[in-house]
């Protein structure tokens, strides 16, 4: 019967596990009284310094039974034909314990469980050997995904395969992100294209004009001292006509620039207001306004008498 | 128990040391305009970049190391704006993913709002470039502006050019000194697309006529290397390579009134060069409002000038 009970692997016990009970009962009766028997009958030295209690008694019996169990395989299968009832009988004999009358139930409920715990983990033995050897014998076949031991290739697989997406829509999604923080950012190009040219080309012009200015204002005044207030007054009066007379030269230059813009003062430094209008932002609307009534002819108008 | 913590340290926290940045020209007595450069909402990376670009752009008379957070709300940069004297705001978005650029009036407005279609970092440039410079000396003096293009009348555009005007403090021909005149900020508004664009250039002056060895060794005040020369007069009269034929341009010289540096006197021509620095954009005008970021649109871009108190409205 144990025989049978080696060959078995674990899922064959699952399929049947109240017979292997069974069987296991009787097994553990035979084993359970003859063991004490021989306790009675071999007195130990530990045993006469200090009585072990009940308790400590059953512990030391599992452990020595699990110890031997591999051993005591063959003597239980010897003693397996004997009656259960005359077990019990000794059992009684020998008087073992103080049970009382439900005593021998409880006892061989407590037996039941422990052979229990030992043939299972007897068959865990096995059926992990068997498994083990079973693994080791497989031919692996080259696989992208290495050697897995798992029975869930499958699901392996396709939990790698999801990762990998996630991964992908994630630097999808960074990418995204980096493009729209990125948008209108533009790179220059390392040489200057005629647009940039013609910008250079327009600041220049305005630096050349305001320097020009500068000097033509600054130089007429060289030999007077603004500190005292005679020569103030007349360099005030100097700077003035300096300067619009500069203002209104007609420059050919920049008129030839400007005739695009339908006479108009495209440029700002061109207008006589420039830089000298502290124009005030509170009124501008107001000074809109008769412009606006009138329409645009009149702005424009306006805006071409102010330049020239 | 945050609340208690941030309390406590409050208490530690230094007054700021204001410094004293008067408010009015000594000169000319005009009122200096001052900016502040802040973004409003949260900017990604290069849009934020841009942010402190244009704050050495506005430099001096900006806050460069303006703190702003995000509970900050307008009102707040409003109340610290009175009592610094800032006349004007410079706030950075980026609503719908793109980039926007405010340019208000304080405390009553108007705002102008452009969309920032392109836009190139200072970095950006200064790596298309193979020699970049952008000395400190350069942010000392507040830069010029030109505006060119904007002269079609329209109303809209009439206003652009006086909030820009007005952004920079105005120069007093009589009295500047050009050597102060070191950077200069270019709105180009190109009527057929509407597109404005935006250039900061830095001035260089040259003299006229006078080879590049004979400037670097004034300007340098380094002993020359002399080893391939036969005799020290060829240094002045041997001709170097590279043609300064671009600079001699007659519309490029300047008389001066004052010498400028060691190299630029006021006998002899100077050429002016430009070279380009700072962030570069290219803004689309979308509206402008009547007041601080609120109030009436007095223009859109889609055309429709809303009528306020006007009865008469205009087209475009």
């Amino acid at each position: 019967m144990a025989a049978a009970l080696q060959t078995l692997d674990a899922g064959a016990v699952a399929a049947d596990p109240d017979a292997a009970r069974k069987r296991r009962s009787n097994h553990s009766k035979a084993k359970s009284s003859r063991k004490r028997l021989r306790q009675r009958t071999t007195p130990m030295g530990t045993a006469k310094h200090q009585k072990p209690t009940e308790k400590m008694k059953k512990l030391f019996r599992k452990r020595a039974r699990e110890y031997h169990s591999d051993e005591e395989e063959d003597d239980v299968d010897k003693e397996f034909p004997e009656d259960p009832s005359s077990d019990e009988e000794k059992d009684e004999d020998l008087g073992v314990g103080d049970y009382g009358s439900g005593g021998s139930e409880g006892d061989e409920e407590d037996e039941e469980g422990v052979k229990h715990g030992i043939t299972r983990l007897l068959e865990g033995c096995r059926a992990f050997k068997v498994a083990f050897a079973k693994i080791m014998k497989r031919n692996l076949p080259d696989d992208p995904l290495g050697p897995i031991l798992s029975a869930h290739k499958k699901l392996v697989a396709e939990k790698l395969a999801e990762e990998d997406s996630e991964q992908k829509m994630k630097g999808e999604s960074k990418k995204q992100r980096h493009s729209a923080d990125e948008k209108g950012h533009t790179k220059p190009d390392n040489f200057l294209d005629a647009k940039e040219k013609f910008l250079i080309s327009v600041a220049t012009k305005g630096v050349v004009k305001l320097f020009n200015a500068v000097s033509k204002a600054q130089s007429s005044q060289s030999g007077l001292n603004p500190s005292s207030s005679k020569d103030a007054k007349v360099l005030a009066k100097r700077r003035k006509q300096a300067f619009f007379s500069e203002l209104q030269k007609p420059t050919p230059q920049i008129s030839d620039s400007n005739k695009g813009n339908n006479n108009e003062p495209g440029w700002a430094p061109l207008r006589d207001s420039y830089m000298l209008t502290h124009s005030k932002l509170k009124d501008w609307d107001k000074m809109a306004e008769p412009a606006a009534a009138i329409s645009g002819e009149r702005v424009l108008s306006d805006s071409s008498s102010d330049g020239e | 128990m945050a609340r208690f913590n941030h309390k406590k340290r409050r208490g530690l926290v230094k007054p700021p040391v204001v410094k004293n940045q008067p408010t009015v020209d000594q000169i000319t007595g005009q009122k200096i305009p001052k900016s502040f450069v802040f973004s409003r909402g949260r900017l990604p990376g290069p849009v934020r970049q841009l942010e402190l670009d244009l704050r050495k752009l506005m430099l001096p008379h900006t806050a460069l190391k303006l703190k702003e957070k995000k509970r900050n709300k307008l009102k707040d940069f409003l109340n610290v704006a009175g009592p610094m004297g800032v006349t004007h705001f410079l706030m950075l978005s980026y609503p719908m993913s793109s980039p926007h650029l405010r340019v208000a009036r304080t405390p009553q407005g108007p705002t102008l709002t452009f969309e920032v279609q392109e836009y190139s970092l200072a970095a950006d440039i200064a790596r298309s470039q193979s020699r970049p410079s952008y000395p400190k000396e350069l942010c000392d003096n507040s830069p010029l502006i030109v505006l060119s293009g904007f002269g079609g009348g329209d109303q809209h555009l009439k206003l652009t050019t006086i909030m820009f005007q007005n952004i920079f403090p105005a120069i007093d021909i009589n009295t500047v000194k050009l050597s102060t005149c070191r950077r200069i900020v270019l709105l180009n508004y190109n009527s057929e697309t509407k597109l404005i664009d935006f250039r900061h250039y830095s001035i260089r002056l040259q003299p006229v006529g006078v080879t590049r060895r004979i400037r670097k060794f004034v300007q340098k005040h380094e002993i020359p290397d002399l080893r391939n020369l036969k005799d020290v007069s060829e240094f002045v009269t041997r001709v170097g390579y590279g043609s300064e034929s671009e600079a001699d341009e007659e519309s490029a010289t300047v008389d001066l009134a004052s010498d400028i540096g060691r190299v630029n006197r006021a006998s002899n021509k100077s050429a002016v060069r430009l070279q380009e620095i700072g962030p570069r954009m290219t803004l689309r005008l979308v509206k402008i409002e009547e007041g601080l970021c609120s109030g009436n649109v007095i223009f859109t871009e889609f055309g429709k000038e809303v009528e306020n108190a006007h009865p008469e409205t205009q087209e475009e």
